[in-house]
């Protein structure tokens, strides 16, 4: 009998509330309070998650983030900014030593990635890994992933683009060169694409959501039960909610 | 004197580094790492930074101390490495 892990489907959230319950279930699981957890979740209002080295005035143009009612929030993952939009993102709560997870990060960035792309192999679309942390099908990015370890447990969380829209992103996100951004978005274009784009068609969150589930079934050979987070883990994630990702203190700190 | 600098790792990640150094001892006076590599664990690079100040700006001395705290730390750097952190670092007052 296989392995059964949690499946959380929590939906739509803010930026704040969504990098919390991550956290919250971090720490519930590495306190042996809950199973491995599989989560995929969708963002409202559209958000820019940026990486926990980089700085968030350099890298967002909070200005207009206001104008477009974009959150902004910093990760506890490194790697780069991303605007979250129509897309599903996963995350991934399992402890550094069970025997799925390679102990070598790099090793273990493909291993996640590799249910990332049997789900996208449910929905028709062939991908590979990129290392570092990227998924690319027909060479153009389609998924992004970011990692941490913390108390002997790791989170993994990346998006599966279901659609991009290049020239929002641009326009929240500060390029180093203004004289080239044209040229800039051009490329990131060319190097980017979607479920959509891939597909011709549009497909519902809740049809990702269903072969993501199926991918990391098959990738880690566990059986995935749906259920909800925990009392503490509700609690645990307010904390972290209102006393780390809403603030000035957090979000500026670089 | 304060400077910046942007370098892409080879095979990395972008790094972006600000410094402020005293111009008269050549010396690391504050710096600020930031860029879209990935380092474990995170809070490690704080340490780092602050244990970096008063070093000079020299690429034999920056690499020793550089490599000497990812070894105290015990900081495991994907997209970034310590040579390519020297070479940031430098950049900024070359």
């Amino acid at each position: 009998m296989s392995e059964e892990w949690r499946l959380l489907q929590t939906g739509y959230a803010k930026a704040f509330t969504n990098m919390a319950v991550d956290k919250a279930i971090l720490v519930s699981h590495s306190k042996g309070l809950v199973p491995p957890t599989v989560r995929f979740y969708g963002w409202v209002p559209p958000a820019i998650s940026i990486g926990y080295f980089q700085s968030l005035v350099e890298e967002v143009d909070l200005e207009a983030c206001q104008r477009y009612g974009v959150d902004c929030v910093r990760r506890i993952t490194g790697g780069g900014a991303v605007f979250h939009d129509k897309e599903l993102t996963y995350s991934i709560v399992i402890a550094e030593s069970h025997p799925s997870i390679p102990k070598n990060i790099l090793q273990s960035y493909g291993r996640i990635c590799g249910a990332v792309m049997k789900g996208l192999e449910q929905l028709g679309i062939n991908s590979e890994y990129a290392p570092i942390n990227d998924i690319v099908t027909n060479g153009r990015k389609i998924s992004g992933n970011a990692q941490t370890r913390k108390h002997q447990t790791v989170l993994q969380h990346g998006t599966v683009l279901m659609d991009v829209d290049v020239d929002t992103m641009f326009s929240l996100l500060k390029v180093p060169n203004e004289k080239i951004k044209d040229k800039l978005i051009a490329d990131v274009k060319q190097r980017v694409t979607s479920i959509h784009h891939c597909l011709g068609k549009h497909i519902r969150f809740t049809q990702v959501a269903d072969a993501m589930k199926r991918g990391f079934e098959e990738e880690f050979q566990i059986h995935l039960v749906e259920g909800g987070l925990t009392i503490e883990e509700q609690t645990f994630a307010e904390q972290f909610e209102k006393e780390t990702f809403l603030t000035e203190k957090w979000n500026r700190k670089r | 004197m304060q400077s910046h600098s942007v370098y892409k790792v080879p095979q990395g990640k972008l790094l972006k580094i600000n410094l402020e150094y005293d111009e008269t001892t050549h010396r690391i006076l504050h710096i600020r790492i930031t860029g879209d590599f990935f380092a474990y664990p995170e809070e490690a690079m704080e340490h780092l930074e602050e244990q970096l100040k008063d070093t000079p700006l020299d690429r034999k001395e920056l690499l020793l101390q550089i490599s000497s705290l990812i070894s105290q730390y015990h900081i495991e750097f994907i997209g970034l490495n310590a040579e390519a952190l020297t070479q940031g670092i430098l950049m900024c007052v070359l």
